[in-house]
C-alpha cells in the first residue's frame, strides 16, 4: 500500500486507456449536459466545434475512472478535496482513446488531522495523437502510514 | 437572447434544484468513480465518511445540468467553457440530499479575436440544510451581441 510518506515529489505515472464512444458521449450529455454539440451530430456539425464532442465534465468523469482503475487500488487515498486549474484544451470526439500522465507537484501534512495529508497531483489527459485534451491539478487525500 | 454584454458583475442567479437518489449515486459511481465509499453502502458505512457519498464528479455533473437548464431558460448564447480556476468538494453529498444551484458573476472580458466574451463566475451547490456541498470558480464563453444594423432602412 502506498501511503502519504511514500509519495515523492516529481514522481510521474502514465496510465489508462479509455475508448470514447459516440453512444457514451450522447448518454452522458442527455443526463448531465444537454447542449446540442454534445447530443446531436447534425447540430454539432453546424456549431463552432464542427462535430460531436464530449461534455468537458464527461472527460473529467472518464479521467477519474482511469484514476480509479490504475492508481487508487494500491494507494491509501481517502477521496479528494477538489482540484485547481482545470483546462479543457481540445475537443474529445467519438473514437478518441484517452490516457493520463500524472506528476506529483506538492505534499502537505494536515494540521488538524494527523492521520492524513494532501498530495497535489498535476494530470494531463491526452488523446491517441498525443494532444493534451484536459489538464488539472488534483488535491488528493492520502492516509499516513499507521 | 442573452449575450455576453448582458452579464453584469455581481449578478446572482438561482439555478434551480435537484434531488439525488442512492440508485443514481451508485449508477454514476459504478461507471465512473468505483471507490467503495461511492459504490458499496456497507463498505461506505465503515469508511471515514460513515455512509455512502456521491462522487464529487457526479455532484459537478448535476451542477452542470442545472446550469444548462438555467441557461436555456434565460436563452443565454453559451458556447462552452475553457475550464475552471478551482473546485472544492466541501461536504459529502448523501442519498436523499436536495441540491440547489446558485451562481454569481465575478468578472467579464471580451475575446481579442473572436466574436465571443468570457464570464468568470462562482457556482455553488447548497444542500437542504443550507450547507455548501461544492463550490467552483469557472469560466463560461458567450456570443457577443451582433452589431446593430444601423444605416439600413426599409
Amino acid at each position: 500500500m502506498k501511503y502519504f510518506e511514500d509519495v515523492e515529489l516529481g514522481e510521474t505515472t502514465r496510465f489508462g486507456r479509455y475508448e470514447v464512444t459516440r453512444e457514451e458521449i450522447v448518454d452522458y450529455a442527455r443526463q448531465f449536459d444537454p447542449q446540442p454539440f454534445h447530443l446531436d451530430e447534425e447540430a454539432a456539425r453546424a456549431s463552432m466545434f464542427g462535430g460531436l464532442i464530449a461534455s468537458g465534465w464527461h472527460t473529467g468523469a472518464m479521467f477519474i475512472r482511469m484514476v480509479c482503475d490504475d492508481m487508487v487500488p494500491e494507494a491509501a487515498t481517502a477521496g479528494s478535496m477538489g482540484f485547481d486549474d482545470l483546462k479543457w484544451l481540445k475537443p474529445v470526439r467519438p473514437g478518441d482513446v484517452l490516457s493520463v500522465e500524472s506528476v506529483v507537484r506538492g505534499k502537505s501534512e494536515s494540521r488538524s488531522r494527523p492521520d492524513r495529508g494532501t498530495v497535489k497531483i498535476e494530470s494531463r489527459v491526452s488523446n491517441q495523437r498525443g494532444e493534451v485534451v484536459m489538464s488539472l491539478v488534483s488535491l488528493v487525500i492520502y492516509l499516513r502510514r499507521p | 437572447m442573452k449575450y455576453w454584454e448582458d452579464f453584469k458583475i455581481g449578478e446572482a442567479t438561482a439555478l434551480g434544484s435537484c434531488a439525488i437518489t442512492e440508485e443514481e449515486m451508485l449508477a454514476f459511481a459504478r461507471k465512473y468513480d468505483p471507490q467503495p465509499f461511492h459504490t458499496d453502502p456497507e463498505a461506505a458505512r465503515q469508511s471515514i465518511f460513515g455512509g455512502l457519498i456521491a462522487s464529487g464528479w457526479h455532484t459537478c455533473a448535476l451542477m452542470m445540468r442545472l446550469s444548462v437548464e438555467a441557461a436555456r431558460r434565460e436563452e443565454a448564447a453559451a458556447t462552452g467553457s475553457p475550464g475552471l480556476d478551482s473546485c472544492r468538494w466541501l461536504r459529502p453529498v448523501r442519498p436523499g440530499d436536495v441540491l440547489a444551484g446558485r451562481t454569481e458573476v465575478l468578472e467579464t472580458w471580451p475575446a481579442k479575436t473572436r466574436p465571443i466574451g468570457f464570464v468568470r463566475r462562482r457556482v455553488e451547490m447548497v444542500n437542504q440544510r443550507g450547507e455548501v456541498a461544492v463550490a467552483v470558480v469557472g469560466i463560461t464563453m458567450y456570443q457577443r451581441r451582433p452589431a446593430a444594423t444601423t444605416g439600413l432602412s426599409a
